[in-house]
């Protein structure tokens, strides 16, 4: 039981921030003191639908007049590190919302200056606190599928969302100037699944991204593969599928283990008991089995009430607030959080070689050819006519 | 009735042209000769809105991109513009986006306006903003009725329409920008069909009716453009709001009634009008216990100001804009129950 209170801030009142208030809402010893944005109606929405008492356009006043312990930034990724440098500095501890800093290299700048400040530093891989991911890493660990030999990450991002269509319709919207794009501001949730189980600090990567929608003037889809010395990861990003996965299968020696986090489910397929057709009756069985097993397990949980979106936030929101409080470390270690944007940074370094070479070759063909040969397929050629106007844009 | 001002010899600046209500106010201003600048943001399908007007009114319509919350764009849109209509409004998405497509592009609009010099600025609002919670059942909405003051316990999209307006006035003081409020009930038409929140909300394949003996503050899209187009050509009216509801406003049940008998299937729950408060309390309560599981979607502000049974005036619309709903509401429901059908 945690009995000091502890107060916190809030700079860039977005649409993430709802989800971060909402959040802190339910830490019963947790004070959001004050809002902060540059746009005052931006702090004063927020300050008004959460009861916050207060609202700032100046994060140094805010400071000043609130000295809140923990300050949260839900600003694009282009301010983190600057701003982290200047809380820091003030002496306040810094929860920071995915992604980190626009590259590793401002991501070791803003840890150095934590720790010569003694201030604790998180960053939100908060999936790793999902329920559901808390049992799937139980169950790995317990040896459910043997010894992880590969983990596959999928993310689904709805374009047609609230933050996709601000996206798609704002040529100068932020997330288009980060060098990884549409894909820098999310992917790090499919990643940071697959690096779980992948240790290794600089993993072979092989990466890709084009986009399937023509209109559109950025990739939108990216394809990755990493191999480290004893775990391989594959990760798909895909804008055009529904339903909009959160799912990551982790294959082992033993078997397989599949987490919904969307869905709050865990499917598991091991190796067949029995021989030959009688197993083709036994592995249905076993999948209604697990299936009535998953029923009963979630309508407990809603009949408790324990259905939340963002319960991995909380539950890291509560352990990086116990850490502050008791002088422990942060959830997310600042290794980690290095480790995986230097891996972000070189999947995008992947991408863009492989767009440059894919572009190289049109003007290549271009040049000895008067038209592009047109393929039969349909979706070949709305791949195609996604991929001219990416090699357009590209210098 | 004031006297009116040629549009013909106006440049008017309208925003949300591609929207429901946009085409219909851009077709009413071209099809009385005004000269009609579209801005629209970029990736619009400005095809649609060329197939909507015809090719004859877009030779008097010009199309220009831009980002309202941009101030230079804005600057540029208004550019030698006598009247801008701003029509643009988001619709959905989460509150910070709303505000931020619909208040501070509202905002920056205006500033622009204001620096150019802009005669009138017609803003279309919505009649939600009004706190009618606060009314008696029964009693009369028009417009002395006071603005929602508390507009955060509403749903995003009222919150934000609140915000607009207290910006507007805002800005229309501080820089003399002559405003003119236009405040339409649910614009229905072709394409957007008659079930609406006044009447009931959709479940899954039901429609949980709220209510049903409440009269709906329709207005039929056609209509409601005449209103917005004289709103800005009208002397005499700058700093007034204007309520726009049809004629013979039907209740929910009616609506309903109308809709099946176009041959549309629809189950529908019956919650009673004594009945809503109840929902709204246990939803409360239940989200309250729950730490949101299921979000308060209900509570007893939002269902007062959304549900109760009110009379609806356009007496000032009639008397200062001259406005008549043309279309009658059996006609109007007639054209759009026929629409994809």
């Amino acid at each position: 039981m945690i009995e000091k209170r502890i107060k916190i801030g809030l700079v860039g009142c977005g649409q993430i921030a709802d989800a971060h208030l909402q959040q802190i809402r339910r830490i019963p010893w947790a004070d959001p003191v004050a809002v902060c944005d540059l746009e005052p109606l931006l702090a004063r929405q927020a300050a008004e639908r959460f009861e916050i008492p207060g609202q700032f356009t100046d994060l140094d006043q805010m400071i000043e007049q609130t000295r809140p312990d923990v300050v949260h930034l839900t600003t694009p990724v282009g301010s983190h590190r600057p701003l982290a440098l200047q809380l820091l500095a003030a002496g306040v501890h810094v929860y920071v919302e995915k992604p980190f800093t626009v590259d590793a290299d401002e991501a070791r700048e803003v840890l150095a200056a934590a720790r010569q400040a003694g201030r604790l530093v998180c960053l939100g891989h908060d999936q790793l606190f999902d329920p559901a991911w808390l049992e799937c890493r139980r169950r790995v660990a317990a040896g459910a599928v043997g010894d992880v030999q590969h983990v596959e990450s999928v993310l689904g991002y709805p374009l047609d969302g609230p933050f996709g269509t601000q996206v798609v319709a704002n040529v100068d919207h932020w997330v288009r100037r980060l060098p990884g794009g549409l894909f820098q501001n999310t992917i790090s949730h499919p990643l940071y699944r697959i690096t779980e189980f992948l240790r290794d600090d600089e993993p072979e990567i092989q990466a890709a991204w084009f986009s399937r929608v023509p209109r559109i003037p950025f990739p939108t889809e990216l394809r990755a593969h990493l191999a480290g010395e004893q775990v391989t990861g594959s990760l798909l990003f895909m804008s055009t599928t529904k339903p909009c996965h959160r799912l990551t299968r982790i294959y082992g020696t033993d078997g397989s283990l599949e987490v919904n986090l969307t869905s709050q489910l865990i499917r598991t397929d091991q190796i067949d008991r029995y021989p030959g057709a009688i197993a083709r009756i036994e592995v249905p069985w076993r999948q209604v089995r697990e299936a009535s097993r998953n029923f009963r397990q979630n309508l407990l949980r809603f009949w408790r009430g324990d259905f939340h979106y963002f319960d991995g936030l909380k539950e890291m929101f509560r352990q990086f607030y116990q850490a502050i409080l008791e002088g422990g470390e942060s959830p997310v270690s600042g290794e980690e959080i290095v480790r995986v944007t230097a891996i972000m940074d070189r999947m995008f370094h992947a991408c863009q070689r492989e767009d440059d070479k894919r572009c190289d070759g049109r003007r290549q063909r271009r040049t000895t050819h008067s038209h592009i040969p047109e393929t039969e397929n349909a979706f070949e050629k709305r791949c195609d006519a996604a991929d001219e106007v990416l090699c357009e844009k590209s210098p | 009735m004031n006297s009116t001002t040629d549009i013909a010899a106006m440049q008017v600046l309208l925003t949300g042209a591609t929207g429901f209500l946009g085409r219909r106010v851009l077709r009413e201003l071209v099809d009385e000769g005004g000269a009609v600048r579209c801005a629209v943001r970029t990736g619009s399908d400005i095809n649609r809105l060329r197939d909507f007007i015809g090719a004859r009114r877009w030779n008097q319509t010009e199309t220009v991109s831009g980002q309202l919350t941009n101030l230079d764009h804005c600057r540029a849109l208004v550019t030698g513009c006598d009247v801008v209509y701003h029509a643009a409004a988001a619709l959905s998405g989460c509150p910070s986006n709303l505000v931020m497509n619909s208040v501070i592009s509202t905002r920056t609009l205006m500033t622009a306006a204001a620096e150019a010099d802009v005669s009138r600025f017609v803003l279309i609002s919505s009649l939600g903003v009004y706190g009618s919670q606060k009314l008696a059942s029964h009693s009369v909405l028009d417009e002395t009725c006071p603005v929602d003051t508390a507009g955060f316990l509403r749903d995003p999209y009222t919150y934000s329409k609140i915000l607009q307006e207290e910006v507007a006035w805002q800005i229309a003081n501080e820089h003399q920008l002559p405003l003119v409020v236009v405040r339409p009930g649910v614009i229905f038409g072709e394409e957007r069909g008659v079930l609406c929140h006044r009447i009931g909300l959709s479940i899954g394949h039901h429609l949980l009716r709220m209510g049903g003996s409440q009269r709906v503050p329709f207005t039929y899209v056609d209509n409601c453009a005449d209103a917005v187009k004289r709103a800005g050509i009208v002397a005499g009216i700058d700093g007034e709001v204007f309520n726009i509801v049809d004629d013979d406003l039907p209740t929910g049940r009616q609506v309903i009634r109308e809709h099946r008998k176009s041959g549309r299937k629809l189950k529908v729950i019956g919650i009673p009008q004594f009945a809503i408060n109840w929902l709204a309390d246990f939803n409360e309560y239940y989200s309250r216990k729950t730490e949101q599981q299921i979000p308060a979607v209900l509570t007893r502000y939002r269902v007062q100001a959304m549900w109760k049974s009110l009379r609806y005036s356009n007496d000032l619309a009639k008397q200062k804009l001259g406005w008549r709903p043309t279309t009658t509401l059996d006609e109007a429901f007639e054209r759009t129950l026929a629409f994809d059908a």
